[in-house]
């Protein structure tokens, strides 16, 4: 049994991991302790992480140990879809009080598991570790143990108390706790050579059942899915599986790379969001199958799916193109990557305002780049009084963004389409993007933006807040132009690095004054790209761009004062 | 026995006991002549045959399950939002009581009105000594400060005329000379009750501004900067007249309200019985003649009385129930216009919550269809709104809607893209609803209470906005004008969508992955 630690440790050691491939030694030992900044807008904590990652998983008992704070706030909050049990659904918490606090609540944990198995008696009962039983020292692993062998069921416990770190780390525990007590528990009743997993896929809206379809028809078993619609003997079996595809999300990444190690499953990292990527994606499972042994026609077959789906899907696509001439489309994304959606889009004949790069890779950049052309608008990081300036300007008519764009683009007055998570509709696999389609359209026509757009009637033409604000956004702009000492302070003051607050001007002193040529450099110097890394591609684009070792003493004098 | 002295059953569990199941099912068998069942099913689904729709709107005696009331309703209606002013309706005492318990369970409160009671032998020799007996005994018994006179069919049939009964009564010493008495001729064999709404009020105007029947100087009128308002027939009164006070509180304007039963139809449970409550001032009625415009909040319900106003040399504007984001805006700009004073920045917020609300919800009623019924303006504002959020308002139904008002309908229609497939259907009743909700199937139904039929029969689910609304409580308390008013018709609409959404995707394992928390 190792301990919380130890495994965050390890987690943290993930050699699978593009972002810990990148690390120095000194680094790795401090692991991705992105370290929360004290007064900053926090997101969730391992504990979510590990609940939402595990939570999909639809006839499992999940028993939240801790006070009421942590399950009620969470119970059910996402749009992943069953296709048979509900009890992932029903809220199960110790809701622990001041007397277990004192005493400690393992016993009360222990009844609950009772219960639970008396009232429900489900496959398996997945525990969570909160912050609290964690702090008192309440040893859930222990009382698991305990109860798997008094009641002769899996009690599953899952150690990410919120403490420990970030949404992402939970996730990654979340996976953890599948490899130390869930994988490779149950045979499956039988194996077929086209048997796969499909790892950090959580079949939001009920998405993934647009693809299986696909699947069945190819004769591909998903033996497991982690976790969308997953049932636990599906999981506890997924050892058996031939290839593992692991979903875009780098969230569960250990998982699949395990498994490779310990199994011998081999995993390729694959996206159903956009026709090219879920050809490629079901190209990559053939692949696979067929090198451990499945016959080699599975390929062919593979390909007239491909051909039938794709012909299929851009037909319909091309349909919307009269509707869509001279839209242009502004496309905010976090986790579906902007290029394989930018395809799409513009063969449906729209036109691309933009596109955030905030989380892409290099290799994403050059991909829009080819896809966009050389001026393609790349946004960093948008703030609402640019995004709405980009709406007056008319180079958008509508924003497709997760929903935490949402209510800026609303204030701003942009017609908006969600693309993340919390949306409603299903747009993975080929007809997800032919839906995607028609989503737009709706939102593009809907009359509602046009009343958004108009201020109030009796608003004097250019007197309303929104001229008014953009007046002074162009005022600001114009005296900036027309002082240089000024220009220079706000070229400057450009935010690189958001985590440690670092901005172009200390950068670029430190660049000049110790001579730096690399990003782990500036790192060292200024503390920038210390904290989610995401920036180092601009440090990289700030040596590129700049001319900086050579800059005249002049401009260093304006930059000193 | 299932109920007996120590365990009694209501009426919804009562009869599904053995002993009434098998007591029904013998009279069925015994007595009732009953049909082959499979005849009943051929019928049942045949009735929602277009064929059928054919025959069905071929009818021309017949109305089946009429959208009106009529016209005394209005009338009451009127009567009751001046101060202390009892309804008095000159006819047969039974129509009265129907206008009180119609009110009272809409509102939810008591509703004094008064019946000359005429009976045969007033039906033979005219009504004239219940005419000078009644309003005596009103006088005497409930002390009101006027009487609203209005008719029923009983007394028009044998053609009562009321300003001569009135002047007679006075003279019998019935009431003071100088007591107001208004009157209005409202047989329900005209028009609806919103035709009531209008005699009865331009009754009511004409009184004070013209001289009281011949009994003062008429007024003369010496303009100020005040506005009048008139609500028209609302079953929302209570929550739309508080919403229009404190809208003209924010413009910080004089007004008058013509016509205010806010308060008769909300007053408190404090130990007190108030007959009377609230209500325009007799006096300010009198000077609203003076005001520099009058603003009819309904078209339909005014096309009498606006006209006189407009005699007396009054700017009159009307509307059509506005709603919609537009059409409150209309109605402020035409406020500000009229006044001079500028739109407060308050109610240009709510415009932008408003807005903004519709933004965020929208794409669930984008593109829905849906059936409206009710009265003319009502239909008007609430298809206008539905327009604007990008919905369907395929099917709109008044029966007592008129050419003009067809007109008016179908040229909306014809200004939104999403009014193209949208019929207009003037004087038709709500079985030829329920034939259009077979043949030409909308995703939801707006109407009152009537309409829980048609959603029983036809699956179609019911969003209830209108009069009277009986099986829902307090809906009255919350505008529907304003821009706090298009809100609350927004939520309304959007909570029927929802509750639909989880009706339809709540069974276990196997509709039910769509049973979401976040919607």
């Amino acid at each position: 049994m190792t301990s919380l630690s130890a495994t965050i440790k390890d987690v943290f050691n993930e050699p699978s991991c593009a972002k810990n491939a990148t690390k120095s030694e000194a680094e790795k030992k401090k692991g991705c302790t992105k370290q929360l900044q004290p007064g900053g807008a926090a997101g969730g904590c391992a504990f979510d992480g590990a609940k939402i990652a595990l939570q999909p998983f639809t006839d499992v008992a999940h028993l939240v140990h801790g006070p009421i704070a942590c399950e009620g706030n969470s119970w059910d909050n996402r749009g992943a879809a069953s296709s048979g049990s509900s009890l992932w659904r029903t809220s199960f918490t110790t809701d622990i009080n001041e007397t277990d606090v004192i005493f400690g609540g393992e016993k009360r944990l222990f009844k609950a598991c009772k219960e639970i198995i008396e009232k429900y008696d489900p496959p398996a009962i997945f525990v969570y570790q909160t912050c609290v039983p964690a702090m008192i020292g309440d040893d859930i692993v222990a009382v698991c143990k305990a109860a798997s062998a008094k009641f002769n069921k899996p009690v599953i416990p899952v150690n990410a108390p919120g403490f420990v770190g970030p949404k992402n780390l939970g996730n990654k525990l979340a996976g953890e706790a599948l490899l130390d007590h869930v994988i490779g528990t149950v045979e499956p009743e039988y194996t077929t050579p086209y048997d796969i997993n499909i790892i950090g896929e959580f079949n939001l809206s009920g998405e993934l059942w647009q693809v299986k379809p696909l699947l069945d028809e190819l004769g591909i078993r998903i033996l497991s899915c982690i976790s969308g619609d997953g049932r636990y003997n599906e999981v506890a079996s997924a050892h058996r599986a031939r290839a593992s595809m692991m979903v875009c999300s780098k969230a569960m990444i250990n998982v699949a790379r395990k498994m490779e190690e310990r199994y011998g499953i081999p995993f390729f990292e694959g996206s159903f969001y956009g026709i090219e990527d879920s050809s490629d994606s079901l190209r990559e499972i053939a692949r696979l199958l067929i090198l451990r042994g499945a016959p080699e026609e599975l390929m062919e077959r593979v390909e007239n799916v491909i051909a039938r789906e794709e012909a299929r899907a851009w037909a319909a696509i091309a349909a919307y193109k009269p509707r869509f001439k001279g839209k242009k489309v502004l496309l905010i994304t976090g986790g579906v990557k902007s290029w394989s959606v930018v395809a799409a889009l513009q063969e449906a004949g729209l036109e691309l305002a933009g596109t955030s790069v905030k989380k892409s890779t290099r290799e994403d950049k050059e991909r829009i780049k080819e896809l966009m052309g050389q001026d393609a608008h790349m946004i960093e990081d948008m703030t609402p009084r640019e995004m709405y300036k980009m709406l007056k300007d008319a180079r958008a008519d509508i924003m497709l963004s997760g929903g935490r764009s949402q209510f800026v683009a609303l204030k701003a007055t942009m017609p908006w389409l969600d693309i993340n998570q919390e949306r409603h509709h299903a747009y993975m696999g080929y007809v997800g993007m032919v839906k995607l389609m028609a989503e737009i359209d709706r939102t593009l026509y809907n009359p509602v933006w046009e009343q958004v757009r108009q201020p109030a009637p009796w608003d004097r033409p250019g007197d309303s807040w929104q001229d008014r604000a953009l007046a002074e956004i162009a005022e600001e702009e114009a005296e900036i132009a027309a002082d240089p000492v000024r220009a220079e302070a706000a070229r400057r003051a450009e935010k690189i690095c958001l985590c440690k607050n670092v901005d172009l001007g200390a950068i670029e002193d430190a660049i000049r004054e110790f001579g730096l040529t690399t990003v782990e450099g500036v790192k060292e110097k200024t503390n920038a790209a210390a904290g989610c890394g995401a920036c180092a591609i601009k440090i990289e684009e700030i040596f590129e761009a700049s001319d900086i070792v050579g800059l005249p003493t002049d401009a260093q004098t304006i930059a000193a004062e | 026995m299932t109920q007996n002295a120590d365990h009694v059953l209501d009426h919804f569990d009562l009869f599904r006991g053995p002993e009434y199941q098998e007591m029904l099912a013998n009279k069925r068998k015994m007595f009732e002549n009953q049909r082959d069942p499979a005849e009943v099913e051929r019928i049942r689904e045949w009735v929602k045959t277009p064929e059928y729709q054919e025959l069905n709107f071929k009818r021309e005696a017949l109305t089946i399950n009429p959208a009106k009331a009529c016209q005394p309703l209005g009338a009451v209606f009127v009567a009751v939002g001046f101060e202390k002013t009892i309804p008095f309706v000159h006819g047969s005492q039974g129509c009265v009581a129907y206008y009180r318990s119609h009110f009272s369970r809409h509102f939810k409160e008591p509703t004094s009105c008064v019946s000359s009671s005429m009976t045969e032998d007033a039906a033979v020799f005219g009504g004239l000594n219940n005419m000078i007996d009644g309003l005596a005994n009103t006088y005497n018994m409930y002390k009101p400060e006027m009487i609203a006179v209005s008719t029923t069919c009983m007394a028009e049939v044998i053609g009562d005329d009321l300003n001569a009964f009135i002047k007679t009564s006075k003279e019998k010493g019935s009431v003071p000379e100088d007591f107001n008495v208004t009157f209005a001729h409202t047989p329900a064999f005209v028009g609806s009750h919103i035709t009531g709404y209008d005699n009865a009020m331009k009754g009511v105007i004409s009184h004070f501004w013209d001289g009281k029947a011949g009994t003062v100087e008429k007024l003369e009128r010496v303009p100020n900067n005040s506005i009048n308002f008139l609500g028209g027939f609302d079953g929302y009164v209570v929550g739309n007249l508080r919403e229009i006070k404190r809208i003209f509180g924010l413009f910080g304007i004089d007004y008058t309200i013509l016509g205010d039963q806010s308060d008769v139809w909300d007053t408190p449970t404090d130990g007190e019985f108030r007959m009377y409550d609230g209500g325009t001032t007799l006096e300010q009625a009198a000077n609203a003649i003076h005001a520099k415009a009058t603003i009819s909040m309904q078209e339909y319900c005014t096309e009498k009385t606006l006209p006189l106003i407009k005699d007396h040399g009054q700017e009159v504007v009307a509307f059509n129930h506005p709603v919609s984001v537009k059409a409150t805006d209309n109605f402020l700009m035409t406020i500000s216009r009229l006044t001079g004073v500028e739109i407060p920045e308050e109610l240009a917020k709510e415009r932008g919550r408003l807005v903004d609300a519709i933004a965020d919800s929208s794409a669930h009623i984008h593109g829905k269809k849906f059936a409206i019924y009710g009265d003319p303006d009502l239909c008007y504002g609430l298809a206008e709104f539905l327009l604007e959020l990008g919905a369907e308002p395929t099917t709109v139904l008044a029966t007592n809607g008129s050419k003009t008002w067809e007109k008016k309908m179908q040229a909306l229609f014809d200004s939104s893209p999403f009014g193209k497939n949208c019929k207009v259907y003037p004087q038709k009743d709500l079985w030829h609803m329920r034939s259009l909700l077979f043949t030409e199937p909308v995703d939801f139904l707006i109407g009152n209470t009537y309409g829980k039929y048609l959603e029983r029969d036809t699956g179609t689910p019911l969003i209830r906005i209108g009069f009277p609304i009986f099986d829902r409580h307090h809906k009255h308390r919350y505008p529907v004008w304003g821009y706090q008013g298009g809100l609350n018709v927004l939520v309304q609409i959007l909570d029927k969508i929802f509750d639909t959404i989880d009706a339809t995707t709540n069974i276990p394992s196997k509709t039910d992955y769509s049973f979401d928390i976040i919607r």
